[in-house]
């Protein structure tokens, strides 16, 4: 078996060879492509690892030579020079991390809007720099860009160029494999339930791209000293299309991919295009097969490739768990009220004047026919749908138009009917994510250490459902029983004071549903937490129901104990009736 | 024959023979000199690129037929200069370091340049030869192409006082070659007592000039000079044509080109006239040779001559000539004897002055989709851009 | 007055001819939610139809034909091999499509070279309008476009097609459980949209500059207009060409045009932003 870290220093060895093995201009040729994989590290960051795709990565890799070459006009000491580098790291990073705070803080997702609008951008910058000729130097270019202080730009220039590579690797690797990076491709997997764990997913995304921003500013710092000519193309709509063409050939899922594939076109690209002018027809056909059929890319077939002979690349070590942590003692008595709530889509009444409240602990079962408004009542209660009138608060907490994840916050967590899980992500992963909820704060969120945390719940739930423990199995190769296991677990472990569960035993085999009552049950005992179950199966109703609620068209129709229920002739109407 | 003069004989004979050997391998054993020629072959100006291709070909076998370069034979190698400036700078670099190019001549755009001159530092002989905006002197470079000094002001005082033109409206791209020529060309409508009317620069993924229209319209220009480019000189030709304006508004321009002229259409090209140091239709004798040569040699389908193969041609002839004078390739020896280096070409009599030339430009205006010169105006000063 | 009589008719003529342009990726990207970045290339295809008739000697009118089976099979190919693969997965439909357009892009410069085409007038001179004269072919092209825009409308609203389509937009399962064959429709769809861009390219022709890289200069302002006027509704095509350019026309009348094409750019930023739903609305 070889081993990974061998093959790594084998491949830096080889970069650092190159001026040497081959002639000084093939190096700086590679320099150049290395800096463009440099920004296409980033763009794995947000695409590969966060799901949303920036088109405009060029604008921040200009911004950076921009303002590095504006710095070495001026024939500056070293000091300044690394000012230079780092304002140009900084500027493109904050610029970046702005913009992602207003589209991402815009509840529109991370869809084409996000991508559209860096676009957009990107053809912004460009006719900046084209007609703000007093500070860009327009289209013919700011010139008279001096080298690095005593460093030959098509020499050792190359070794810094190396050096910054390493720098973004092993910085964006090290990131990845934080909380930081966890949550994030947790969000590609499933923004939505991560919201409802209680994570601010937008500003995770916006965190992203300020990063890739910094990084694509940094192989811009660079690129002024390396080019001696800074002009309006390295903003360009072309460039940053071309950036995503590399990464996606190379490979979007790990950092080795932007830069194999920026250099691979590159040298391919230098090569044929005097012989061959449409070398681009190359291009694209090979992106067009990539993207249809081999989304890893040329690293994804090298990997597959490893694996068969033997080699792992992934060099996890699992951290030992050995840092116990409590739950958030629950303070307070639950109060839950609906206070004359209607919801109404086109022309469906949906929920009609709905009424209650929940003050006793225990499991609450709301139940009713179809259509009676019961997901439909926790959707609007966890923000999901906006209700049109009436008011819902939560210890005396309004919840209107809050965003799902401070839901958390207040204790509020909730399950969904369809199991809801991090697919690509490990059962460990899965765990994790909902073990640090509330608990990532800005000075750990960053560190390894809260891999190491652990509660005792997660013992119990392993107990009630054994396959946890087999921690590295991917969850979305579970079975859907296992798959509602996995997501109750991290629903409580996530440990809110009032648990919002949507049929949990949906989809379950007549066993899986004994196991999972008996730890739903087992829970409530042992906790203070407050369950409310929508549930249809009558049977489990009665096994955990402390208390029912029974809606009817968006009303509520009677509450009470289970006997209560059974005995009330309006409930005997409804259910001997039908919904009618 | 007796045997002693036999031996004489073929010995001298294969003396003889050994000797002129001696002397072919000699010749042959001079390497041949490769001359990197950087032309658009992508991106927008590609359309450029062909002829230009061709017609350094026939410069090359105009200079080998004559020895060659320093008595080696030459050998052009064509390299993409349609890039963004970083590639095109990295072709530059592997033709120079990798493949040996020891001079270059280049037709492209003036950030393209600036990259060009950050590898080449002034270390091996450059010929840029589009016209461009003027402003430069960089150390082993030679610039063959016009300066708007020479295109723009006598072909605009010409036609001001031939068609009593006073309104005058600038319209060109947003960036440095329309702007530079521009202010030239409002210090000449000053001089001529004429006024501007109106001043437009356009982004260049501009494809609607109907605003632009309706202001030279309103403020009734009678002349607009035209400095966009390409694909946004074509559309903007087009629609103006479309407007009615043609009839009565003079259109000059110093990059409408043949290939310009076929986009703009034969419908549209009524009072267009364009300036340059060469079009396809100049009647000296020396054009019209190489002309016909050109037709000759690459048939009546070639892409047509314009006034970018024009000068790419001269640059050839530029390089050859001013290293002949200097008997060295050294740029330094070069930049010493390059002032008042001469020639003729296909563009005229043009002499160095300031490491530019003063050339002679010519006025056309086109009949259909071909240009008729009107007027030509000899030996124009580049302007001097070599002060300290 | 004249110049405001100016004015209005190119603000009339550019919303018209920019709602043309817009409307095949409006209907790709609306009904199909395929972001087709090779929508420019079909417009270029339908300009070289023109050329191409041109110099056949044969009437500008055998151009629309010619265009229409052109697009027909490009856009046939594009969907069948690559476009019906990513219906559910936007970032690569858009990557995909892309490589697709440097395809077609490319394909015509092997054929046609880089030259510039010149497609002759066809209603040369113009016509006296509320004291303006104004270039003749321009109004015939808006009045053109009105009427395509009716009937479009129409069809889409009472046909049968138009409701199948309908159905499927707003319920994908739905329609197939009803027995609509939706993979069939969606390539309809496909098709008819890039067909629209390749005749809005052989309208377009006589008045625009034909070379192999127009097409992206299309997209640029389809893209703009549909992120204003939002899916869904011709309306919203309409107000879309409207906003971006009178937008247009005004900076760039007051101001220039650099600043412009500037407002146009950020105006789609604002509305990407802050209006997101004008652009998705879907149901």
């Amino acid at each position: 078996m070889v081993s990974s870290i061998g093959v790594k220093a084998l491949l830096l060895a080889a970069l650092v060879a190159v001026p040497f093995i081959t002639s000084s201009y093939t190096a700086y040729q590679l320099g150049l492509y290395i800096l463009f994989g440099i920004v296409g590290q980033g763009i794995v960051l947000c695409w590969g690892k966060g799901g949303f795709l920036p088109m405009g990565q060029a604008l921040f890799f200009g911004i950076g030579a921009y303002i590095s070459g504006t710095v070495l006009k001026s024939d500056p000491s070293w000091g300044v020079v690394l000012l230079a580098v780092l304002l140009s790291v900084l500027v493109p990073g904050m610029i970046a991390g702005i913009i992602g705070v207003l589209v991402f803080g815009r509840k529109i997702g991370s869809g084409l809007y996000f991508s559209l609008i860096t676009l957009a951008l990107s053809l912004l910058g460009y006719q900046l720099a084209n007609s703000q000729v007093w500070l860009t130097g327009g289209f013919n270019g700011m010139t008279g860009i001096k080298g690095l202080p005593g460093i030959d730009s098509f020499g050792s220039l190359y070794f810094f160029i190396i050096g910054a590579l390493v720098f973004s690797t092993c910085f964006l690797a090290y990131l990845i494999r934080t909380p930081f990076g966890q949550n994030l491709e947790a969000v590609r997997e499933n923004e939505e339930r991560l919201q409802f764990l209680g994570v601010n997913t937008s500003r995770i995304k916006a965190a992203a791209f300020a990063i890739s921003g910094g990084v694509a500013g940094l192989a811009g710092a660079f690129f002024a000293p390396h080019q001696g000519i800074v002009t309006p193309q390295v903003v360009g709509f072309i460039l940053s299309a071309e950036l995503v063409i590399w990464t996606g050939v190379g490979g979007r899922f790990g950092l080795a991919g932007p830069v194999i594939g920026a250099v691979l076109i590159g040298f391919l690209a230098s090569g044929l295009r005097d012989y061959f002018s449409f070398w681009e027809v190359v291009v694209a056909l090979v992106f067009v097969i990539i993207v249809l059929r081999l989304p890893g890319g040329i690293a994804g077939l090298a990997a597959a490739y490893a694996k068969k002979i033997g080699m792992s690349l992934d060099t996890f070590r699992s951290s030992p768990r050995d840092e116990q942590i409590l739950s958030s003692p629950t303070n307070s008595q639950p109060r839950l009220e609906f206070k004359n709530v209607s919801l109404q889509i086109g022309p469906v009444v949906i929920l009609d004047d709905l009424s209650f409240e929940i003050v006793d602990r225990g499991i609450h079962c709301l139940i009713g026919p179809n259509g009676a408004g019961k997901t439909s009542a926790l959707n609007v209660l966890t923000g999901k749908l906006a209700h049109n009138s009436g008011k819902i608060t939560w210890c005396g907490q309004p919840l209107e138009g809050m965003q799902p994840f401070r839901m958390s916050g207040l204790g509020i967590g909730r399950k969904l009917q369809v199991p809801s899980i991090f697919p690509e992500l490990t059962i460990r992963q899965n765990i994790d994510i909902a073990l640090w909820v509330n608990r990532l704060k800005f000075g750990n969120v960053l560190s390894m250490r809260p891999y190491r945390w652990h509660k005792a719940l997660k013992d119990r739930l392993e107990r009630a459902f054994p396959f946890l423990i087999d921690a590295e199995v991917l969850a979305g190769k579970l079975s859907v029983g296992q798959r509602q296991m996995l997501d109750f677990s991290m629903t409580v472990l996530a440990a809110p004071d009032l648990i919002l569960l949507d049929e949990p035993c949906a989809g379950l085999s007549k066993a899986e549903t004994e196991t999972m009552i008996s730890a739903i049950a087992d829970l409530a005992k042992s906790s203070k937490a407050t369950f409310i179950i929508v549930e249809h199966d009558m049977q489990v109703v009665e096994l955990l129901s402390d208390h029912v609620l029974v809606m009817h068209q968006g009303r509520l129709l009677a509450q009470g104990s289970l006997e209560q229920i059974r005995a009330n002739p309006e409930v005997r109407r409804v259910y001997a009736g039908g919904s009618k | 024959m007796k045997r002693r003069d036999f031996i004489k004989t073929s010995m001298a004979a294969a003396a003889f023979t050994a000797a002129s050997q001696g002397n072919i391998f000699s010749a042959m054993a001079a390497p041949k000199l490769k001359v990197g020629v950087m032309i658009p072959l992508s991106g927008p100006a590609a359309l450029f690129g062909p002829s230009t291709k061709n017609v350094a070909q026939m410069a090359a076998e105009k200079i080998n037929s004559g020895g060659g370069i320093l008595g080696r034979k030459i050998e052009i190698l064509f390299g993409d200069a349609g890039l963004p400036p970083a590639e095109a700078a990295q072709t530059a670099l592997r033709m120079w370091r990798g493949q040996g190019c020891e001079a270059f001549v280049g037709m492209h755009n003036s950030a393209v340049r600036g990259a060009y001159n950050n590898v080449f530092k002034g270390q091996v002989p450059y010929v840029y030869t589009p016209n461009y905006e003027g402003g430069e002197c960089a150390n082993g470079v030679y610039y063959v192409g016009e300066t708007p000094a020479q295109s723009v002001v006598p072909t605009m005082k010409w036609l001001a006082g031939e068609k009593k033109l006073k309104k005058f409206y600038l319209i060109g791209n947003d960036y440095n070659w329309p702007r530079d020529t521009n202010v030239i060309a409002k210090k000449t409508i000053s001089e001529l007592g004429g006024k501007v009317v109106g001043e437009e620069y356009m982004p260049f993924t501009v494809d609607n000039f109907d605003s632009s229209l309706a202001k030279i319209k309103e403020t009734g220009a009678d002349m607009v000079l035209i400095t966009l480019v390409g694909g946004a000189s074509v559309t903007f030709n087009r629609a103006f044509a479309s407007f009615g304006l043609s009839d009565k508004v003079i259109r000059l321009g110093t990059l409408i080109d043949e290939n310009t002229l076929l986009g703009i259409g034969a419908e549209n090209s009524k009072n267009i006239y364009s300036a340059a140091s060469y079009f396809a239709n100049v009647q000296t004798n020396e054009a019209k040779a190489f002309a016909k040569e050109y037709a000759k040699k690459f048939g009546s389908k070639a892409p047509v001559l314009n006034a970018l193969s024009g000068s790419a041609y001269d640059g050839l002839i530029a390089l050859d000539t001013i290293a002949e004078r200097a008997g060295s390739l050294s740029t330094k020896k070069m930049d010493s004897v390059a002032e008042g280096s001469e020639w003729d070409s296909p563009r005229g009599r043009a002499k160095m002055s300031n490491r530019h030339l003063t050339l002679d430009i010519y006025l056309a205006t086109a009949i259909g989709t071909n240009f008729k010169i009107v007027k030509t105006f000899s030996r124009q000063d580049p302007g001097n851009f070599c002060k300290a | 007055m004249e110049v405001f009589v100016t004015f209005l008719l190119n603000l009339i003529y550019i919303s018209a001819t920019l709602a043309l342009i817009a409307l095949g990726l409006a209907m790709v990207f609306g009904l199909l939610g395929v972001m087709n970045m090779a929508h420019g290339e079909f417009v270029m295809l339908g300009a070289y139809s023109v050329y191409v008739v041109q110099l056949a000697g044969q009437h500008f009118l055998w151009a629309i034909p010619v265009a229409i089976v052109i697009c027909v099979m490009v856009g046939w190919l594009m969907e069948w091999l690559v476009v019906r693969h990513l219906y559910s997965r936007p970032f690569d439909t858009l990557l995909a499509t892309w490589g697709v357009a440097i395809l077609i892009r490319k394909g015509v410069e092997v054929i046609f070279t880089r030259d510039y085409k010149s497609v002759n007038q066809v209603m040369p001179g113009t016509i006296d309008l509320l004291g303006v004269s104004y270039p003749a072919y321009r109004l015939l092209l808006v009045a053109l476009i009105i009427v395509l825009f009716v009937a479009l409308f129409t069809w889409y609203q009472k046909s049968k097609a138009g409701l199948k389509i309908r159905a499927m937009v707003q319920g994908p399962e739905l329609a197939a459980a009803v027995g609509i064959d939706t993979a069939r429709l969606s390539r309809l769809t496909f098709i008819i949209g890039v067909s629209t861009a390749g005749l809005a390219g052989v309208l377009l022709a006589p008045l625009v500059r034909v070379e192999p890289y127009i097409g992206l200069d299309y997209l640029m302002s389809s893209f703009f207009i549909l992120i204003v006027g939002g899916l869904g509704t011709l309306e919203g095509l309409l107000i879309g060409s409207t906003v971006i350019g009178g937008t247009d026309a005004i900076v760039s009348t007051v101001f220039d045009k650099t600043a412009g094409y500037m407002s146009v750019l950020l105006i789609s930023i604002l509305f990407l932003w802050l209006r997101p739903d004008g652009i998705f609305y879907r149901r």
